[in-house]
Order: C-alpha cells, then structure tokens, then sequence
C-alpha cells in the first residue's frame, strides 16, 4: 500500500477514535442532564420571596390517625390563588422532609390553585402527587383532610376543594379515597373531631 | 491512481460507519432501548422452601440460565470467574460446601470433582456463568441429591418432591358442579369470558395427571391443564357462563353455572363496562324467596391492582382476602349468611363492586382493607351528607348511601366495641372510601394494619382471628337491629 494512502488510514483511525470519544462524551452529558432533570422534579419550588406571615396547618400523623395544628411562617403573595398555592406547598413541603410523619412521595407540587366563585378552591396537582402516594384508606383520607383544612385555616372563604391530578379528575388518590366529589371543609371536620 | 482514490474512499465510508455504529448505543436515550427490549423470558423454580424465577439468556438460540442466580435462592452463593475459567462454591443449608468448574466455550466441566458434560458449551458473559437450561436437570440433581423435574418448553423447574396435584370431579346435577382440589390452599388468576373459566397458577407447582377431560354434560364440557410461560393453566369450557368459589379453605374451587342477572334494584346506575362480567342466561322461574339477613363481604384490590405493598412480598389485595375468608368463616359459623365480591385474586372495578353489591341487596355490605403504615384497626364510615330519603327511592348513583347511612354508623359502632373488648387498638371515623358512596345498603370499611407498628405482623394468624371474630361478633349483634332484606 503507498504511503499517502496509509497517511489517510491513520487519519480516518484518528477521526474513528475521536467519533467514539464524543460519544462516550454525550452519553456522560445525557445521563447528567437526566439526573438534573430528576433532581429538578424532586424539589418543591419555594413559595414566592417577600415579608412572610404565620399561616395555620393541619398535618397529618399516620401513627396517631389524626391532624396535628401547626403554625409556620409562610411568605404569601398577594393574590389569592398564589397565597393558597403557598399554603399548600408548604404544607407538602412538610409532608416531603425526611422523617416527615406523613411521608409522601418525592416530587409531589401543587401545580395550580383555581377559584371558582368565592368558597370554591380546584387544586391542580401534578401527577407525582398521586402515582407515588403511599396507598391505604386512611393514608390517603389524611392528606386530603390535611390539604382541604389548612386550605380553609387560610382562606375560610373556601369551604368547597376539588383535587386534580395533572389537570384531569382521577377515580381515587392512591386506591382509596374518592378523588370525583367535591370536599366540604365542614364534612372534613367530622374527620378531624373524629381523629383527634 | 483512480482505482486507489476509490479504494480511499470506500475506506473512509467503512470506518465512518463503524464509527457511527459503535456510537450509536450510546448516543440513544436509555429508555429508548428499554421500551423496545422484548419481555425477558423467565424460568419459574419450585422448592419446598421457596418459589423464585431466574431470567434466562438466549445464546446461539438456545435458552440458558444464569448458575449464580439459579442456585442462591438455595443455598449460599461464592461465584468467581478467572479470565475464560469459572469456578462456584456452592453450600445449601446444613449440607457441606461444594465445587461447580467451568471454562468459558467448553462443555466439560465438574460438579463435586466429577466429571460432566453439558449438551452445549458454557458461556460467561459479563463475569457471569450461564448454563444450558435443559442440564439444569442433572446439574441440581447432583448438587442437591434430590429428584429434579424440568420441563424446559414450559419453563417450570420442580425440586424435589414438590407438586401439588390437581383433581377434578364433576358431580352432575341442576345445576352441575365441577370440583378442582388440591393438597393445599391455592389462588390462581381467573380470567372468564364466554363458555371458558380460566385459572392461572404461577406461584403455585400445580401439575395435572391428566391433560384434558371431556364430559357429557349439558353445563360443564371440558377441563384441559396445560403448563407454559413458567404458569400452569387450567381451561373449564362450558355451554354457558361458568362462575368459580373457593371452599375448603381455598383448597377446593368450585365450578358452576353464573347465576342469572338480578332483579333490577332501585339504584340509578350509569352505564358502565362490564368486561368481567359473566354474560346472563336466560332467566329460570323462580319462586319468591324470604327475607334473609347476608353480610356481602367485598376484599378490596384483585388482580393487578395490588393495592398497597405491605411488605415487598405481601400485597394488601392478599392480606384481604384472607381476612375475608376468615371473616365469613365466623358469620357463618354463627348463622349469618355471608357472601364474597371476590373469592379469588381477580381484578374488579370499584363500580363493578358497587354494582355486585347492589345486585346481591345484602342486609350489610362490608369492605375490606389493609395498610402498611399506622397501627392497628381503623373502622370507617361512608363520608356522605345524610339525606332525607326512604331507602324505598330511586337514589342517585354517587350518594345511593345517604339514605344507610345512620345504620351505617350504628354497625360501626358495634364492630368498635367488639374490637375495644378485644383490646385491638382501633379507631373508627368517616371516610371518602369508593365505592361506599354508592350502595344502597348499610356499609362499613375495615382497615388494618400492624398491631405492633411492625408491617410485617399484620399477617399474624391470631391477630387476623382476633380482629374476624370482632368484626363478626359486631356485626351478629346488629342483626337484630337492620332489616332484613328479600332477594
């Protein structure tokens, strides 16, 4: 074989070994891009910035089968969807740190909070609110007292919460609890006297 | 000159698209591969201590399985390849340890220091050891000097003396009946659908003297066992919709007729799927049945819908439905009639269940549950707004309950105070539990879950005794106080 024909064979082995280097690369950046992307959908986003206000929470505690009372400082925007979504992300906020009494599963957020008229509150959750919910009736019945009760400790305007998932209605949270009716924040304080 | 530029070229488009090819694995996403990969074939292996399945390797069209894999679940495991050779120490309990020689390529090898010689070449890949599937036979025969029975095209592995025989006796009459025992309690998937039963046994080493039975019978014609994909499949063919209950303790499955469609209720229902719904025969004359007192018995989950994971090997659906059976072992046993929504591990939607119960208009209707967290007894009352209806209404599907509910409360009430004279911790409250809301009977949920905060424990046979016999005995001291009701 001449020579300027084995030049370019080395040249060619060259480029071969460097094509299979950027791709080992890209594969490295792919796989960190994912894990951001995960990490990025496993924290809760911080409720807004600004002067901070103590807003009431009703916590849910699987080993006693209740709500607990709490107070937290909660900066609230001013609107009152926003405030009532702050409310509630600081809420699953709680139920997300390690150790929580209540855990629930990672990534759970509130995506949005729509009014309707003045009493009723929709909650738009996102979908790993729901598939990764730890399932049982009274584990579910808790989180969704917990979320309709400190939504009326808030605003006691809202007497009337509806969950959805992703943005569509789901048959039941995790199983169990009924996720097609409309919650009254008077019928969940049957459940708290009941719990507590 | 142009001969070698073509030749350069031709060189430049080879290595390209070796490069490329190379590349390629790693430049598509990982899911992308995961979602085209086929199901991994899966050998199942039946021991007397255990149930377990070993995935197996396709190499030059011949399935292998992975020696680490097949023996850990029996023993311990110290598996270390060296270069081309591989060499396994293997120790099953209370016996000593012993040596598995392999080499890479080659099909003579040794077990125990002798000789063997396997159908076709051992293969490592990846620092694991792989075996043809059908020298399994030998290999554990060997290994654990005990009877080995493979069959290879179905991909069940028995060892020892392990098999749980299946018997069929039909016993003609009207209706027939076709009687399917076992040595031991079994719950097979069951899957029906017109003139067929299917049942489904993957844990269970169920085997079958014979593979097919033919009868002349006008109800049940044919029983057929078959055994593939790691599953023994029982086949029940019929002239028209055949149901199946489980008696003996879940040792005996009972195959019968479906019963014809109920009387319509009272119950405005929306049109729903009814896919595992038996299809109705013609209706028989009937003759007007009494007032009767039945406790319908609903075991939440079923099927795939496993319900929560109490610990990684025990799923709710199966906590429930033992707990249902012994729960209608103790109403029976003190004179209440008692029936199942599921008797079996069957998959059946919440409306479905709804509409089961509203069909059977039970004097009580009870659903059954299990958590893995919290502790102890929960009891659970429809969270309805009562309404002031006569149970005797049309009532609207999603608060057909509103009308039950006082009575609803009573009977919770009762099981309470059976479980508190126990001294089960118990609590009892109202909750948004589907599909409560939507019969139209008195109805209550029990939910339970470990007495000692330990998961695991849930399963105890005395504490499941202990919380049936509350549940029954709250639920006989109310029978005098709820109407009972004509079929």
């Amino acid at each position: 074989m001449s020579r300027p024909i084995l030049l370019m064979f080395g040249v060619l082995l060259l480029i071969a070994a460097g094509l299979g280097f950027y791709a080992y690369h890209l594969r490295a950046k792919v796989a960190a891009e994912e894990r951001r992307l995960t990490q990025q959908s496993q924290v809760v986003v911080p409720p807004a910035s600004g002067p901070t206000s103590l807003v009431t929470l009703y916590v849910a505690w699987d080993q006693e089968g209740g709500l607990r009372r709490s107070s937290v400082n909660v900066a609230l925007p001013q609107e009152r969807s926003e405030r009532a979504r702050a409310v509630l992300r600081a809420l699953l906020g709680a139920y997300l740190q390690p150790g929580s009494q209540h855990p629930i599963g990672a990534g759970s957020d509130v995506r949005d909070v729509f009014l309707m008229g003045s009493d009723t509150a929709v909650i738009d959750t996102n979908a790993a609110f729901a598939d990764s919910h730890p399932s049982g009736v009274l584990a579910e019945e808790l989180t969704i007292a917990s979320i309709v009760a400190s939504l009326n400790a808030g605003d006691p305007q809202i007497t009337r919460v509806k969950i959805l998932v992703d943005g569509k209605e789901r048959d039941t949270l995790a199983g169990h609890a009924d996720l097609r009716r409309f919650y009254r924040a008077n019928g969940i304080g049957q459940i708290l006297k009941d719990a507590q | 000159m142009r001969w070698q530029r073509l030749g350069a070229v031709t060189i430049i488009a080879a290595l390209a698209a070796i490069a490329l090819f190379a590349g390629a694995p790693y430049l598509l996403p990982h899911n992308t591969v995961a979602a085209q990969a086929p199901p991994v074939p899966q050998l199942s292996v039946y021991s007397p201590q255990t149930f377990y399945t070993v995935p197996l390797l396709t190499v030059s069209g011949q399935p292998y399985v992975g020696l680490v894999e097949l023996l850990e679940p029996l023993g311990t495991v110290d598996a270390r390849p060296d270069g081309k050779k591989y060499k396994l120490k293997f120790t099953p309990p209370g016996t000593r340890e012993m040596e598995f020689q392999f080499q890479d390529g080659k099909e003579n090898g040794k077990v125990k220091g002798d000789k063997i010689k396997l159908p076709s070449n051992f293969v490592i890949q990846a620092g694991r050891g792989y075996v043809p599937l059908v020298s399994v036979n030998e290999l554990l025969a060997r290994a654990l000097s005990t009877q080995i029975r493979l069959s290879p095209t179905a991909r069940r592995l028995f060892i020892g003396n392990i098999g749980e025989r299946l018997t069929l006796d039909l016993r003609k009459g009207a209706p027939s009946k076709l009687f399917v025992s076992f040595d031991s309690p079994v719950n097979p998937t069951i899957a029906t659908e017109p003139g067929h039963i299917r049942f489904t046994f993957k844990r269970e080493p169920v085997i079958a003297t014979v593979d097919r039975e033919s009868y002349t019978d006008p109800l049940i014609t044919g029983a057929s066992f078959s055994e593939h994909d790691g599953m023994a499949e029982l086949d029940v063919t019929g002239t028209s919709p055949l149901m199946a209950n489980f008696a003996d303790g879940g040792k005996t499955i009972v195959i019968t007729g479906a019963p014809p469609p109920p009387p319509q209720t009272a119950v405005m229902q929306t049109p729903l799927p009814q896919a595992n719904v038996p299809q109705p025969t013609a209706l028989p004359p009937k003759a007007p049945a009494g007032p009767r007192f039945l406790v319908l018995i609903d075991p939440a989950h079923g099927g795939t819908e496993i319900g929560s994971a109490i610990s990684p090997t025990l799923p709710e659906k199966d906590v429930v439905l033992a707990l249902a059976r012994k729960v209608q072992h103790e109403l029976q046993s003190r004179g209440i009639a008692a029936g199942m929504v599921r008797n079996s591990d069957i998959a059946i939607t919440l409306d479905q269940r709804a509409i089961s119960a509203n069909a059977a208009r039970p004097a009580i209707y009870l659903a059954l549950h299990a958590a893995n967290s919290g502790k102890g007894v929960h009891v659970f009352t429809p969270l309805v707004d009562p309404a002031n209806v006569s149970s005797r209404d049309f009532l609207p599907w999603d608060t057909a309950q509103a009308a039950y509910l006082e009575l609803s409360n009573a009977i919770a009430g009762s099981v309470s105070a059976e479980l508190e004279t126990r001294k089960l911790p118990n609590a009892s409250l109202a909750a948004p539990l589907r599909p409560m809301n939507n019969v139209a009977a008195p109805a209550i949920a029990v939910e339970i879950a470990s007495p000692s905060g330990n998961a695991e424990d849930i399963a105890g046979p005395a504490y499941m005794d202990q919380v049936a016999q509350a549940i029954a005995a709250g639920i006989a001291a109310m029978r005098g106080k709820i109407p009972e009701v004509r079929p």
